[in-house]
């Protein structure tokens, strides 16, 4: 080995030798695409079910969960506000603005500052999508879905999930990316720890709450478009 | 060579006592035994039930292992692509051969960003390479942000879990812990209280603290992308507020694709914590601007890593994704607890990479801490096959030992040379049996049992007793009777 080399090279030709595998590119002889993957890809539940188990799943993790249909979301959203006792909100900048209900404080976030965020009580945001079999809401932190910080810092989290957005295994959602997102956050109730004695307590970080309003939008199947190939 | 039974726990390979002498404290403390025994009891219990529910688990961890031999066998190749990729996406990578040129490179970018302080995402990998007292030593003020670790920070305690680190600290010990360095005075033992605590301890440090160190569970060749799983949140908050983020992750870490995770994150938590799902999993992808850090450091470290890759049974020991599960279903940790194994891994994981790690020169006497029951590998959602590694390594320890002359008298040695030549030459054998009929005759009491025996033999029958030898063998018994049969 060379002494000179730097530690970049003398790690990469310690793994060389070590593998015998010099190649250069991945997946050398397609041997990335022939692993066996015998695991369940697609789930089997009917649409209602799904929706019934996430909803199940949510309330295991002591998140609160409201049902509306489409056309009453707003109504909804201000009445859990209100509900909630708070009057601080933050909303991503992407957020429709009929949902932002004109009887409470609102900061949009355009690059405020954490300290501020941080004095909200609460904040309002949309989701990627939502997996059934494990009660997980994903953020790709999209306009509406708010950069990472707005979903951290406030105790409180109110997060729309559209019925028609909850697919049943994970999976399901891998296929639903294209590509790989840039930013991810799986939420899987509100923050927790059971570090002492092995008692779970909620609440140590993140928001300490976790709120879901459930829109009953109408429902296909999430993942019913996807080529063969790509529903493994 | 006697060692002295440590009051504080050494988790450093190289100075550790032998297993079984640093097991002791342990071993003479019934309430800690206990203590371990029902955080074991309650992750087991939980897992078991997820588990049981999940009706392609086998195939989720077939799938794991084949992926994770996958990047193993082309691990070159992957981590030259997640290079390319975190850099273009704004990422800075770094290489380190060792802990020492790992520590080096974290504190280069600390004095470069004049970092006087780092909050800490809870990290095995920097627990490896001992970062915490190199950085305290040059007078970087070091936080740990999550609850178990500040409990074992501000208490001065060693870790002896890898995913519940403070297992052995009750509450009572929190409370003490926390009104000591917290400064407050009427404090509760009730967890929630505890919680609350550290809550308020850390909020001012994660808003105001511009450095962040990490470990990383996944690396994503295909996207740069690094994965982190927890429960806390705290992780979040050192993700997201500070201005610089430096993740330290070994080479292994690496997945093919983002798509990959839909095995992981299926079997991890699941095994770890007994959930379906970690409270929260983050992913980022070099720097976002105006979200996240905006300078984002990675440090791939080897660290013996490579050696292991080279050889042929070991190489699996690679494929852990450091659950923990081994060590939540071993009898023996059960009873020891984590401060035995001498290293930041304990349990059966910990028994086969702690003496890899230190390429065979430490904590030899690991290999032997198992009984090989097999309920690690059981439950190892990578199929690590760790009874097959601990034989591996107990033979390469064997074989380390043979070579010294002082060995050379060792009884032990002496008797398996004995042995090797009696069981090469039949004559030899059967000689030695009919001596030993007649030599143990002696000893074997009325009922046929040997109750005592002398010398070493003595070892055995203080606590069990030894059936006699029978009148003739089986090849004796065989040989008349197939004249007879004639
Ligand atoms: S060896 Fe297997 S069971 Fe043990 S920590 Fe690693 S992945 Fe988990």
């Amino acid at each position: 080995m060379n002494a000179a080399a730097s530690p970049r090279q003398q790690a990469l030709e310690r793994i060389r030798a070590a593998t015998r595998n010099p190649a250069a590119s991945v997946e050398p002889a397609g041997s990335y695409a022939s692993l066996r993957r015998d695991y369940i890809g697609h789930g089997a539940l009917p649409a209602e079910s799904r929706i019934a188990l996430m909803l199940e799943r949510l309330r295991e993790y002591d998140a609160e969960v409201t049902e509306c249909p489409p056309e009453a979301l707003p109504a909804t959203i201000a009445a859990q506000l209100l509900a909630s006792g708070r009057h601080a909100f933050v909303a991503p900048a992407g957020l429709p603005q009929e949902w932002l209900a004109p009887q409470f404080a609102w900061k949009v976030d355009r690059d405020l500052p954490a300290a501020e965020i941080e004095q909200a009580e609460g904040v309002v945001t949309t989701c990627f999508c939502a997996i059934a079999d494990s009660g997980t809401i994903v953020l790709h932190h999209s306009a509406s879905e708010g950069r990472r910080v707005l979903s951290l810092l406030p105790d409180w989290h109110l997060c729309i999930l559209r019925a028609s957005q909850v697919v049943e295994t994970l999976p399901e959602y891998f296929s639903l990316c294209k590509q790989p997102p840039r930013l991810v956050t799986w939420i899987s109730g509100p923050s927790a720890t059971a570090d002492i004695e092995m008692t779970r307590i909620k609440g140590v970080h993140g928001p300490r709450f976790l709120h879901v309003i459930l829109v009953r939008d109408p429902v296909a199947d999430p993942t019913s478009n996807l080529q063969p190939d790509q529903a493994r | 060579m006697t060692h002295a039974v440590a009051d504080h726990p050494v988790l450093d390979p190289t100075v550790a006592p032998p297993f079984p002498v640093a097991a002791l404290p342990v071993l003479r403390n019934p309430q800690l035994r206990k203590n371990v025994a029902h955080a074991m009891d309650v992750i087991q219990a939980k897992r078991a039930r997820l588990v049981e529910e999940k009706a392609d688990w086998q195939a989720l961890r077939s799938a794991g292992a084949a992926i994770r031999d996958h990047v193993l066998e082309n691990l070159g190749a992957y981590l030259e692509q997640f290079e390319e990729r975190c850099t273009a996406a704004g990422g800075v990578v770094h290489w380190a051969a060792d802990a020492a040129g790992a520590r080096r490179i974290v504190l280069e970018i600390l004095r470069a960003e004049k970092a006087a302080e780092v909050i800490k995402i809870k990290s095995m990998t920097t627990a490896e390479i001992q970062l915490n007292p190199y950085l305290e030593a040059a007078g970087v003020g070091v936080f740990e942000t999550d609850l178990a670790e500040i409990i074992l920070q501000l208490g001065r305690e060693e870790p002896s879990h890898i995913v519940v680190p403070a297992l052995h600290v009750n509450r009572s010990q929190v409370r003490e812990i926390f009104a000591r360095s917290m400064g407050i005075r009427d404090l509760s033992d009730n967890p929630q209280a505890l919680t609350a605590a550290a809550r308020n301890y850390l909020r001012r440090k994660f808003l105001t603290v511009p450095t962040a160190i990490s470990g990383a569970n996944f690396l994503i060749a295909e996207s740069g992308g690094v994965a982190v799983v927890e429960s806390e949140g705290n992780g979040r908050m050192c993700l997201t507020l500070p201005r610089t983020m430096i993740t330290v992750a070994g080479i292994e870490k690496v997945l093919p694709r983002y798509q990959d995770l839909e095995v992981m994150l299926q079997v991890l938590a699941r095994s770890a914590t007994g959930e379906r799902m970690n409270p929260y999993t983050s992913l980022w992808t070099g720097v976002t601007p105006g979200d996240g850090p905006q300078r984002f450091h990675v440090i791939l470290l080897d660290n013996g890593r490579s050696q292991i890759l080279g050889r042929k049974t070991e190489r699996q020991t690679l494929r852990c994704i450091r659950c923990a599960a081994c060590m939540n279903a071993c009898p023996v940790y059960r009873q020891t607890g984590g401060h035995a194994y001498g290293s930041v891994y304990p349990g059966p994981i910990g028994a086969i990479l702690t003496p890899q790690l230190m390429q065979m020169h430490h904590a030899q006497s690991l290999p032997y801490a198992s009984s090989l029951c097999g309920a690690c590998y059981e439950v190892c959602p990578v199929k690590i096959n760790i009874p097959e590694v601990l034989i591996e390594l107990r033979a390469q320890v064997t074989d380390q030992e043979r070579r010294q002359v002082r060995r050379f008298f060792d009884p032990m040695y002496l008797g398996m040379r004995m042995a090797g030549l009696l069981l090469s030459r039949a004559w030899l054998f059967h000689a030695a049996q009919r001596m030993g009929r007649l030599g143990l005759r002696f000893f074997t009491g009325k009922d046929g049992w040997i109750h005592s025996l002398p010398g070493m033999g003595a070892q055995w029958t203080q606590t069990r007793d030894l059936r006699g030898m029978p009148g003739e063998t089986f090849h004796e018994w065989w040989t008349k009777h197939k004249k007879e049969a004639r």
